[in-house]
């Protein structure tokens, strides 16, 4: 008897296996399905001005709620919790919770006084006063002063410090802070502590892309103070116990897959609306679910599976246009690393004809709509529409018009002399192209075969490094080190909320990986960020003309703006787009139900 | 036996080193550095601050004073820094192996519930329906590749009849070390270890149930027949035992595989372990986390190998171990 039981026990499993098996082709079929009808209705084309930056939701908050908060990535995630040495963004997504910036901003991302401390500039915009308010405290209750602020930094220009924070040029400015680094003297002269919660930090030079790019974190001295500053990236104070003064405070870590805050109740602007947020780790594949279930009620969401969550009930999108834009950029020349600046002096792609004729070849806006369902749109500029005060709306990016592009080729000499189909440089010898291109995702391959054919329709002859798409460190180590295999290459930047482009695109800059290097571009940047440049209508002014002049020179040819999107439960409420660099992001938030709404 | 373990322990240092010696070349030969990728999105860093830090990180030494510095931490049971995380590799490894030993075991413990039951109905009722049902779940399981398997799983039993937790270890609200604790543990365990045992049951169910078809015919099995041994005892007595062999010799690797993780399992169920971490680093160029995790692994297959032959003699008293 109890074999037979045994017996039915197994045979159930093997049906089993085979129901799951159906099902598992089953899926796959519906997949496809799927696939093909949003491509029949991808003509509604999506706008990312669409998109509401705030959550919409008119009910009243419930007290004491608790929020789920989706980190969407598909490795555990190690947490260096501390602003100055985390590397990953998912360290980031951790830390805006219970660590927030000083100031609150602007939509330019420039500082304003609405936040933690306030600034006052002096008449020559070279020194900054920040005075921290009276009832800002760290979660452990000590106050937070002018010395924590003042420690942030020496820890930075520290000799001993392993993060990448130093390198910021606006950082290396601070009077006194070369000295510093330099293990020279034991402060950094140009930062004084005025009382306990005033401090002021002079520069060397005026620059306004202080308002956006100061360093804005304080560092808790009486917690981290004892660690010596070589230690300090692998104690357990910043990955297992920190502390901050946000709104929320750590409860418990799950090492690489849950947190869990609590309410921070002495947070200096009141009492925040949620009791607590749990934090998880979700796998990109089963965000979509988790979020239909309700499991989750806030996440980043992969832009590349908005078409199949288009559409659901029980969740909202809110976005914004990301911080970055796509590329593609012309080899000019090399960096020289002993002179420390680039040298343009390769002739292949000195014509600007040539480079602007390959700029309008290419049909971003088919790109746009049909790989990346509308959540990616031409780009017309180096300075994305992010920056609202910068962006220059008019810019005249090269949109999609073959014809002309074929025309300026005819006229910069690149003829099809032997009737092949492609065309020869003006000497009238055979004229290849080699495009590097990154793997990874699974657009990438389409998206170079696309570019390619493009080109291809104008007649230039246009080939994949070592006919394949390159993996990514592969890729960075031609870029960076000009290797002579590449003539043009697809890249992105992410440029963070510091508008100024000097650091990607000036003569010293090593990150200007096109070698483009000129008097006008040199002065240009320079006014960008010289004192007179404190002058909104100034900086406009030189920004416009920038735009202008490198969308006539075309050292790189924007190719695309990207959108970035948040899935929000409906039952959240006061959660906006920029809650992630806001420092009052997620003071506001509540919810509006105890139990998440399920779709 | 206790000489043969000593001698095999002792050829064991010089297989390490030369390990250690490739695995190290290797990694060095990959382009790019722990630096590139940070980097790529951090425009912030100007060339003179990316070279200090390089210095700082020893990425100039000569390659043979980065290893004998690698090395010399090694003996001292110092696997190095982590450059992506900031942390100490040692404490970064640690925490997640318990997890991926914590799956694995419990993955190889439930392909054996389900195969060796499985591999002796087929082998003993041959061309049955039960065994051809079972040969049947075999080809399917053999060909269903496990990250579509595991979403399918998480899925139904997750999303769909929400059964089972759908991601992590354990549920953060639940006190350490309470019985309650111990209990989410094992809810959240459940679905990834059965989704990667019903998957990994092929190669024990065919070498069980081919090896009791041989078995069956023997002399030997013949003889307890003729003697007059009821069938039942012939089964687990003569021809179980005897099968088992093959499987008992397999077991030293499959303990191998505990430590390696799935990157799949780990990832699609969130799960925190080794796996992921070690692909993630490849990619991240993270040197000191790949070379640890290899090292660490390569010694684990030289006990495994070890622990086969082991087992093997134990269980088998024709091979006797000089």
């Amino acid at each position: 008897m109890k074999k037979k039981h045994l017996f039915k026990f197994f045979s159930l499993l093997v049906v089993l296996g085979l129901l799951l098996s159906a099902c598992s082709s089953n899926s796959s079929g519906g997949k496809k399905d799927g696939k093909k009808s949003t491509t029949s209705t991808e003509k509604a084309k999506e706008d990312i001005g669409q998109f509401p930056k705030e959550v919409k939701n008119d009910n009243k908050v419930v007290e004491d709620g608790t929020l789920n908060y989706g980190l969407v990535y598909d490795t555990p995630f190690e947490g260096t919790l501390n602003y100055a040495f985390y590397q990953g963004d998912e360290d980031a997504k951790v830390l805006q919770f219970f660590d927030i910036p000083l100031f609150t901003i602007n939509e330019d991302y420039e500082m304003t006084n609405d936040g933690p401390a306030t600034y006052e500039l002096s008449k020559d915009h070279k020194t900054i006063t920040v005075k921290i308010k009276d009832n800002v405290n760290w979660s452990d209750g000590k106050p937070v002063t002018a010395e924590d602020y003042e420690y942030s930094f020496l820890v930075i220009g520290n000799k001993d410090y392993t993060g990448v924070r130093y390198g910021d040029a606006l950082m290396q400015s601070i009077v006194g802070m070369k000295e510093y680094h330099a293990g020279k003297a034991k402060r950094i002269s140009g930062i004084k502590i005025i009382d306990d919660k005033t401090l002021s930090i002079t520069f060397e030079k005026a620059n306004p892309a202080l308002l956006t790019g100061l360093w804005s974190y304080a560092m808790p001295k009486h917690y981290l103070g004892d660690v010596p500053i070589k230690d300090l990236a692998k104690s357990d104070k910043i990955h297992k116990k920190p502390i901050g003064f946000g709104p929320f405070k750590i409860k418990k870590i799950v090492p690489g897959e849950s947190v869990e805050f609590e309410r921070n109740d002495d947070f200096y602007a009141g009492k925040p609306k949620l009791k607590s947020i749990v934090l998880k780790v979700v796998n990109p594949k089963v965000i979509l679910q988790a979020m239909k279930k309700g499991e989750v009620d806030v996440a980043e969401f992969p832009t590349d599976q908005y078409a199949a969550a288009k559409g659901s009930k029980n969740f909202q999108f809110i976005g914004k246009i990301d911080l970055a834009y796509n590329y593609i950029g012309f080899k000019l020349g090399h960096w020289d690393a002993k002179k420390g600046e680039n040298v343009m002096d390769n002739p292949k792609f000195q014509d600007k004809r040539l480079r602007q004729a390959m700029a309008y070849a290419l049909d971003n806006k088919t790109v746009g709509e049909k790989l990346y369902h509308g959540l990616r749109f031409p780009a017309t500029s180096l300075i994305p529409p992010s920056f609202p005060s910068w962006y220059d709306e008019n810019a005249n990016g090269a949109t999609y018009d073959p014809e002309k592009a074929k025309k300026l080729l005819d006229e910069a000499g690149y003829k099809d002399v032997d009737k092949d189909g492609l065309r020869e440089d003006p000497k009238g010898k055979k004229f290849k192209i080699n495009f590097l291109s990154m793997s990874g995702g699974d657009i990438a391959e389409p998206l170079a075969k696309f570019y390619i054919q493009c080109w291809k329709d104008v007649g230039l002859d246009v080939q994949l490094v070592d006919g394949r798409l390159a993996e990514f460190n592969s890729f960075y180590k031609m870029v960076q080190e000009d290797n002579p295999k590449v003539d043009v290459f697809a890249a992105a930047w992410g440029t963070g909320t510091d508008v100024d482009p000097y650091g990607l695109y000036g003569r010293d800059a090593n990150f200007n990986y096109s070698r483009f290097v000129s008097e006008k571009n040199d002065q240009l940047l320079a006014d960008g960020h010289s004192e007179q440049a404190f002058d909104h209508n100034y900086r406009k002014k030189v920004y416009d003309e920038w735009q202008a002049y490198m969308n006539d020179e075309m050292p790189v040819i924007p190719t695309l703006f990207r959108s970035i999107i948040y899935s929000v439960n409906n039952r959240v409420t006061g959660l906006n787009a920029d809650h992630e660099i806001d420092a009052l992001g997620w003071f506001n938030v509540g919810v509006t139900s105890e139990t998440p709404e399920v779709n | 036996m206790l000489k043969f373990i000593l001698r095999r322990i002792l050829v064991m240092i010089p297989q390490l080193f030369i390990l250690s010696i490739l695995i190290f070349l290797l990694a060095k030969a990959m382009p790019g550095d722990a630096l590139t990728g940070q980097l790529a999105s951090n425009p912030k860093m100007d060339a003179q601050t990316l070279h200090e830090l390089k210095q700082k990180l020893g990425m100039y030494d000569p390659y043979y004073v980065q290893y004998a510095r690698w090395i010399k931490g090694l003996l001292h049971g110092n696997l190095g820094m982590s450059i992506i995380h900031q942390t100490p590799v040692t404490s970064l490894i640690a925490g997640k192996m318990w997890n991926t030993v914590l799956l694995g075991a419990a993955v190889l413990i439930l392909s054996y519930l389900i195969a060796i039951p499985l591999g002796i109905i087929g082998g003993r009722w041959t061309d049955t329906w039960a065994d051809k049902m079972i040969v049947g779940y075999n080809y399917l399981t053999y060909a269903t590749p496990l990250f579509i398997f595991a979403l399918l799983m998480l899925f139904i039993f997750g999303f769909v009849l929400g059964w089972f937790p759908t991601s992590g270890s354990v549920d953060i609200r639940v006190e350490n070390g309470t019985f309650a604790y111990y209990m989410s543990k094992l809810n959240h365990l459940i679905l990834p270890a059965l989704s990667g045992a019903i998957v990994s049951t092929t190669v024990t169910i065919q070498y069980l149930r081919n090896e009791i078809i041989d078995t069956k015919i023997k002399d030997f099995v013949k003889t307890a027949r003729a003697k007059g041994v009821s069938e039942s005892k012939v089964y687990t007595r003569h021809i179980f035992r005897n099968s088992l062999l093959p499987i008992a010799a397999f077991l030293g690797y499959d303990i191998v595989s505990l430590i390696g993780g799935s990157v799949f399992l780990e990832s699609i169920y969130g799960y925190p372990g080794i796996g992921q971490l070690f692909l993630t680093s490849i990619m991240q160029r993270d040197f000191s986390v790949v070379t640890a995790l290899v090292m660490i692994s390569g010694l684990a297959t030289l006990i495994g190998t070890l622990l086969s032959d082991i087992i093997l003699s134990a269980v088998d008293p024709r091979i006797r171990i000089e």
